[in-house]
């Protein structure tokens, strides 16, 4: 079987050269498999129904992400290897039997990568496991369990992912001729001399409607906030590509211009050879630039979300415990944590709830009107808080209701007229993140002082224009406590549709843990995807320009000189859509931030320090490739 | 075997003229058991303002010796010094060093870069920054004028004729003013007509600007530019015959009786 030995043969050559692209398959197939393997487990299914509807949404994107990077290295490798190609026709093989060689070639390295893929699968499914279950506050030890459905799911995906392949090679084949197999591996196209007026315009318009949709993104907070955002992306989007396909060869040409052939060694070798491939280059580096921004977007909302879990919870939850209008059941609660000896803060808050109206204008939202809680700052303090009202006749006001994204925008101090009256009003001092009371969105609250308080509550009760009601808090002393006085909670009134701090917690740290497993998995394959690319086309222009490395290393350029320069046009490759995507991820999460109570410029700091590391790790092995072929070239 | 075998021993007799001096230049090929000796010991001297010519059968180890010279292959023995630099010596580094500074290289295949301009091209030999901008913009006029290439000079090489890319790569060669430029097969890829009239240009460059020129080439015709042509034969210097006073034709005759003499392809290079 001489056709089955060729490809055979041909592959393990292969194997050599385009490891990485071997690489890049397996590890495709090991995180799917991963995936596969935790979508069906057992104890992931034993969490809640969420979860594994997570992992089967995620699943489906990863076979996008994994299908579209697989078909979009194969096609680089295709081009490399169409000489090759060429060469088997030429020799006198026909279309038929190349294509069938190529088929068969295909099928043996897809069959290894599957095989290597779920077999390290399997090793590493129980560490992904573990980091899962840790991630959302699950202690107990678990075993992963050898699912056949995984197996078999990942062999289908993948399958289905190398019958397209399969048949970018045939029609390789069948749809070029022998002198364009010949001539691909040249092309690149020849820089034009731009039509000066047209690419300054695109030029500079590209670099406008970046700054403009950076600007609508720092004041998108208004009425019209999803117009906002679809204006955002499609400026942000075009913006872009602009920048990679009009800005930065008009800006080139104007330097190369500039220099009147004195272009230097670096310019030689990054300048020159960028402006050569920029057509080629334009829609893979703006691609890689606005999926590294969502990436990034992406990464760094979940981790927020994960890392400001506790602040977020405990920022609407002020107390442990609350009990509205129920005074029996907040005192036997308090004999029942006597009796286990948990020690706690228990107090009343009496509210006086009633009707305010802002002053036309002071808040962008449709409606003035606000149904609002009065407290007493005393009250709260009795209850374990430590919230202090500021001096009489203002107020600290709490809303955790959709206004909350306003909070920064909001000017300060405000004036709040109270019920019907015109003339009672009320200035709000700061607007306070969270709540003073746990949260049930109805109302927002007014925190004053204890005179202020009185003096409300008067007035008020006296005219019928306010209803009182009672909250009974409690605060745990010992917060190694909490876990069983919510035991006690959950067990008594799990039916009552209240939910305490500590369950609340649990709740959202299991969803946010969630969460960033699955984004942080994502991003990875994503990052990992982009990257391999990057390193392909790199490896690709290698290999294009070895012969240029040859003729430098001749006329006497030392290896050192010639990595000067072609360090420049990585530092350009990499860092453009690098650079850009961070900035676009900045302005977006300073947007996703005002949904947060908490500060998360830390979580996002970290989120994208860790993806700019592993990025970088592939422009390192690109230069490393770069320096082992310059040293060769002579 | 060899009709005039040169035995010139002693470096101090090295004049003051002399551009290159080499003394039993050896090289071998392969590692142990399957060792191809290409240079059996070869002396050459080249004085300043010479144009020698190499001759030889394929395979008889021109390029190699032109290489070795050139500094971008070492020899496995004897010693080479070039304007008075014993490069046999030198470390990698300063060998590069010496060759972007003093040597200068035309190749068959042009080796010209397709991402940059003729001129870009030309002034890459420069593009280190040693020379100031405006001497090496002068340098770039006078030469390209000499080449016939000053109106390319912003055109990529895609852009232009294979005798335009053979001059552009001869300008570079030229651009850092070298003690000595070596080619090796200039005219290999060009017509006739483009071939005698870069060999025209190179010979008047040689004699006006008094540069030194090395050619390698299978080419009578081409071989009979030159002032002096060395023969090689199995890796030693056969013979060689000096242009002296003789008319080109004369000394295009006297090529091609050696050749017919050392046998092989003499008889269809004309
Ligand atoms: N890098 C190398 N490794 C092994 N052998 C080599 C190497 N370079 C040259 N040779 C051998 O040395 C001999 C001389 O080669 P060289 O290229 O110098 O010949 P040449 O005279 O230039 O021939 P041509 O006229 O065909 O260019 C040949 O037999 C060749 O096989
Ligand atoms: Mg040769």
């Amino acid at each position: 079987m001489t056709l089955f030995d060729l490809a055979f043969r041909s592959m393990r050559k292969n194997i050599k050269h385009y490891y990485l692209y071997f690489f890049a398959l397996i590890f495709s197939v090991v995180l799917y498999f991963v995936f596969a393997t935790l979508q069906h487990d057992p104890a992931v299914l034993a969490q809640n129904e969420q979860m594994s509807t997570a992992f089967l949404a995620a699943g489906i994107l990863l076979i996008f992400i994994a299908g579209i990077f697989v078909v979009y290295a194969n096609s680089i490798f295709l081009k490399r290897r169409s000489r090759e190609i060429g060469l088997y026709q030429l020799i006198g093989l026909k279309k038929r039997v190349v294509a069938r060689l190529l088929v068969i070639e295909n099928f043996l390295l897809g069959i290894t990568a599957l095989i290597l893929g779920i077999i390290v699968g399997m090793l590493v499914s129980r560490v992904f496991l573990l980091l899962l279950m840790k991630l959302i506050g699950y202690d107990l030890m678990i075993d992963v369990s050898f699912s056949m459905t995984a197996v078999i799911q990942t062999v289908f995906v993948f399958i289905g992912i190398f019958m397209f392949t399969t048949i970018q090679m045939i029609s390789t084949v069948y749809r070029n001729t022998l002198l364009s197999l010949f001539n691909t591996e040249k092309t690149g196209e020849h820089p034009k001399k731009p039509k000066t007026r047209n690419a300054a315009f695109l030029a500079i318009l590209g670099i406008a409607l970046i700054v403009l949709g950076y600007l609508i993104s720092d004041n998108m907070l208004n009425d019209l906030f999803l117009f906002n955002i679809l204006a955002v992306l499609a400026s942000i989007g075009v913006g872009t590509y602009l920048i990679f396909r009009v800005t930065i060869g008009w800006v080139f040409y104007k330097i190369r211009d500039g220099k009147a052939g004195h272009l230097g060694l670096s310019n030689s070798l990054s300048l020159a050879p960028l402006m050569h491939r920029l057509k080629g280059n334009a829609n893979s580096l703006t691609i890689i630039t606005i999926l590294s921004a969502m990436t990034l977007t992406m990464l760094a909302g979940a981790y927020s979300f994960y890392y400001a879990t506790e602040h977020e919870t405990r920022s609407q939850m002020p107390f442990d415990f609350i009990f509205e209008k129920n005074e029996t059941e907040a005192t036997e609660l308090s004999k029942e944590f006597d009796e286990k000896g948990i020690s706690y803060t228990h107090g009343a808050i009496d509210l006086l709830v009633l009707f305010g109206r802002m002053e036309e204008g002071a808040m962008p939202v449709p409606s003035n009107e606000l149904y609002i809680a009065i407290v007493s700052d005393k009250q709260l303090q009795q209850a374990g808080s430590d919230i202090e009202a500021p001096a009489d006749g203002s107020a600290i006001f709490y809303s955790t209701s959709s206004i909350s994204m306003f909070r920064d925008v909001i000017e300060m101090p405000l004036t709040l007229h109270l019920a019907d009256d015109e003339k009672t009003t009320i200035e709000i001092a700061e607007y306070a993140e969270g709540n003073s009371i746990n949260g049930t969105m109805l109302y927002s609250q007014l925190v004053v002082n204890e005179s202020t308080y009185e003096q409300l509550k008067d007035q008020f009760t006296a005219t019928g224009q306010a209803e009182m009601s009672r909250v009974d808090g409690f605060t745990i002393t010992d917060s190694a406590d909490l876990e069983a006085a919510s035991e006690i909670y959950v067990q008594r009134y799990n039916t009552s549709g209240h939910i305490d701090y500590y369950s609340a917690y649990q709740r959202a740290i299991e969803t946010n843990g969630l969460l960033i497993f699955i984004s942080g998995f994502l991003g990875l394959v994503f990052l990992i995807s982009t990257g391999s690319i990057l390193y392909f086309k790199q490896m690709t222009e290698a290999e294009q320009e070895k012969k240029s490395y040859g003729t430098l290393r001749q006329l006497g350029f030392s290896v050192k000189d010639i990595m000067r320069g072609i360090i420049k046009k990585q530092v350009f490759v990499f860092g453009l859509p690098l650079v850009l995507g961070l900035v676009h991820a900045i302005f977006a999460i300073k947007v996703l931030s005002s949904f947060f109570q908490s500060d998360i410029a830390f979580a996002a700091f970290v989120a994208m320090a860790m993806y700019t590391f592993i990025y970088l790790i592939f422009a390192f092995l690109t230069v490393g490739y770069y320096r082992n072929t310059v040293k060769n070239a002579l | 075997m060899a009709l005039l075998k040169r035995k010139s021993k002693t470096t101090d007799q090295i004049s003051k003229n002399t551009v290159l001096y080499a003394q039993n230049v050896r090289k071998s090929f392969g590692s142990k058991g399957n060792v191809q000796q290409v240079l059996k010991g070869i002396d050459l001297r080249v004085e300043e303002g010479e144009f020698v010519g190499i001759m030889g059968a394929s395979g008889a180890g021109k390029t190699t010796l032109l290489n070795i010279l050139a500094t971008i292959d070492r020899a496995t023995e004897g010693t080479i010094l070039i304007s008075g630099s014993d490069i046999s010596k030198m470390k990698d580094a300063a060998m590069a060093a010496f060759r972007r500074n003093q040597l200068g290289f035309i190749f068959q295949d042009y080796n010209l870069l397709d991402t940059l301009t003729v001129k870009e091209n030309i002034l890459l030999p420069v593009s280190l920054g040693k020379m100031r901008k405006k001497l090496a913009e002068a340098e770039f006029r006078t030469i390209a004028d000499i080449l016939g290439i000053a109106d390319l000079a912003d055109k990529y090489p895609h852009e232009i004729s294979g005798g335009q890319k053979q001059r552009t790569s001869a300008a570079r060669a030229l651009i850092n003013q070298p003690s000595m430029v070596f080619a090796d097969e200039p005219t290999g890829a060009l017509d006739s007509k483009s071939a005698s009239s870069l060999l025209g240009t190179m010979a008047d460059i040689n004699e006006k600007r008094g540069v030194t020129i090395m050619m390698v080439t299978h080419d009578p015709l081409a071989s009979s530019y030159c002032s002096r042509v060395v023969f090689l034969k199995d890796g030693n210097i056969y013979t060689e015959l000096y242009k002296g006073d003789k008319t080109r034709q004369a000394f295009f005759q006297e090529i091609l009786n050696i050749q017919a003499v050392l046998g092989g392809e003499s008889i269809d290079a004309l």
